[in-house]
């Protein structure tokens, strides 16, 4: 907490420092953006909850049928323009945060020097550029659906790092090529239930990590690749795996396998989409592998729209696949029935589904867009899904259907 | 009654017609600035904040008529084949990502004239009826 409120004073006097040494210079700019989504989403499943990612406890589901809180938020940027090649940006986000609360959160804070008009540095809270929209996956106007498919933006769910970022932009003729890299570290606080069912917090830390995306525009064509590797540690898992290290080599072998304990990660992802301004196709596949119990998946979605005036609807096709192992034979051994359980209730509920979304995005006026989305979710056998906070009825494997407003603005 | 509708067939065809020459725009720069013509993709590339120098590496500053302005539609809807929600979105999502501000929006035609003709690295676009000495007309392949 000090840490973040010491980051932001810096930050803050850094601007200060920017701006008055800009105004001297004669050419300074401030600018203030804005963005937010009030959304609404009920769902026929009142045994659990769906919400809007894995940092998030309440949603709509079993504590209430309609929830405000999935979808909505509010997003202002400061961006200052120092010199022609100097500037940083601020933005803070308020949305439902792991402990229930809106406090704002710095979701950029960084400084940027342009060495040349396409090669620019920056240093600071940036970007994870992991995913084709990830850089405005928080920005509801700027995305068609109400919110990017599950399959692939809740499998990496954090949007930035602390680090820095290279960014370097190249033409061939009327291909704009983009090539960024990043390197830093991030971590993020989780609501979870713990072994008594008490709603409790942990922390995942990213270390070391890499990440290089690259983005090709031609016309009304987009490519986009990335891969990232990071060392992910959430603490709160190891004394479960330190249980299986008291039983020796075999219990050893075990929680090397499945902790998360300074495990390497890796995403690939890939992207394509094609607007021609009446309509547009897009979609994106990604692949996570590590050597937890967090399962390696693959997930992909293809979209379409087409704009008719002010009106565009669409649909989405969405899958998630889980390619490791969803069960374990665990030590099997007399008085490891009960751990053996729980090891094997972490790898079955991973996330395996497959969904349908139906919706209609409306331009009401220019920085206006009402949106309303259907959604039916299949689970695989013996997975939850997104959904959190199961009850004693849940039943997984069940699907879900979700129906969604959203009232996006920015300004 | 025929007159009086053919009276108000030729009013609705004049206002057809004079919105349609209202929304003819052409590209300017300063007289100063020696560029003749760009791609289409090249003024996509300005506008869109894909660029911000011209072809020969001078510094580009690209400004815009208020938005839905009769001047602005046309421009956007006729050399980038883009709606005004379309060019929003565009700029929402590198806005907030700090990748860039769209173009200065100026208040009419004449303070656009105003301010391309003062300023050698401006690109703007107007009516032809607003064409002086001071802006060149830049053609667009």
């Amino acid at each position: 907490m000090s840490k973040k409120q010491s980051f932001s004073v810096l930050v803050s006097l850094i601007l200060m420092w920017g701006y008055t040494t800009a105004v001297h210079a004669g050419t300074p700019s401030l600018s203030l953006n804005g963005f937010g989504t009030l959304g609404v989403v009920h769902s026929d499943e009142d045994q659990a909850a769906f919400v809007s990612n894995i940092f998030a406890p309440r949603g709509a589901g079993h504590s209430s049928d309609w929830s405000a809180e999935v979808d909505s938020r509010l997003g202002l940027q400061l961006t200052a323009d120092f010199t022609p090649r100097f500037s940083s940006v601020v933005q803070l986000v308020t949305e439902q945060r792991y402990d229930g609360s809106y406090e704002p959160t710095i979701e950029w804070a960084n400084v940027r020097f342009d060495a040349t008009p396409d090669f620019s540095l920056r240093a600071g809270r940036v970007v994870l550029p992991i995913f084709m929209n990830a850089e405005y996956r928080k920005v509801g106007y700027a995305l068609p659906w109400v919110r990017p498919p599950q399959e692939v933006y809740k499998t990496i769910p954090v949007s930035n790092i602390d680090g820095i970022d290279i960014s370097y932009r190249h033409r061939f003729g009327e291909i704009v090529n983009t090539l960024r890299a990043t390197y830093g570290q991030t971590h993020a606080e989780f609501p979870y239930r713990d072994l008594n069912g008490d709603l409790t917090s942990g922390d995942s830390e990213s270390r070391e990590g890499v990440t290089i995306g690259n983005n090709v525009e031609w016309g009304d064509l987009r490519l986009f690749a990335a891969y990232s590797q990071f060392r992910l540690t959430i603490e709160e898992f190891n004394p479960f795996f330190d249980i299986y290290r008291f039983y020796g080599p075999r219990g050893e072998a075990i929680a090397d396998r499945y902790d998360v304990d300074d495990k390497r990660f890796e995403v690939v992802s890939l992207g394509a989409s094609f607007d021609r301004g009446d309509w547009f196709v897009m979609g994106e596949w990604t692949q996570t592998e590590s050597r937890t119990f967090l399962a390696d998946s693959r997930g992909w979605y293809v979209t379409g729209g087409y704009r008719a005036g002010a009106i565009t609807p669409y649909i989405t096709y969405a899958k998630q696949h889980i390619q490791s192992s969803t069960s374990s034979p665990g030590l099997a051994q007399p008085g490891t029935e009960e751990l053996d359980a729980i090891l094997n209730s972490f790898l079955s509920h991973q996330p395996q589904q497959t969904s349908l979304s139906l919706g209609a995005r409306w331009d009401v006026a220019p920085n206006l867009a009402l949106k309303a989305q259907l959604d039916h979710i299949d689970h695989e056998d013996g997975s939850h899904g997104y959904l959190v906070n199961p009850q004693p009825g849940f039943e997984p494997g069940g699907s879900v259907n979700l129906f969604s407003l959203a009232l996006d603005f920015v300004f | 009654m025929p007159s009086r509708l053919k009276r108000i067939g030729c009013s609705l065809l004049l206002c057809l017609v004079s919105s349609v020459a209202l929304a003819e725009v052409v590209v300017v720069v300063s007289a100063q600035n020696p560029l003749a013509k760009l791609t289409r993709s090249e003024l996509a590339d300005l506008y869109l904040g894909r660029t911000s120098r011209f072809p020969n590496g001078q510094p580009a500053t690209p400004v815009d008529h208020r938005e839905n302005s009769p001047a602005y539609l046309a421009f956007y809807r006729e050399y980038l084949g883009q709606t005004p929600a379309q060019v929003k979105m565009h700029w929402s999502r590198l806005i907030f990502t700090g990748r860039g501000q769209p173009p200065h929006s100026l208040p009419d035609s004449k303070a656009l004239a105003d301010f391309v003709g003062e300023n050698a690295s401006a690109i703007g676009y107007l009516d032809d009826a607003h064409l002086d000495e001071r802006l060149r007309v830049v053609a667009i392949d």
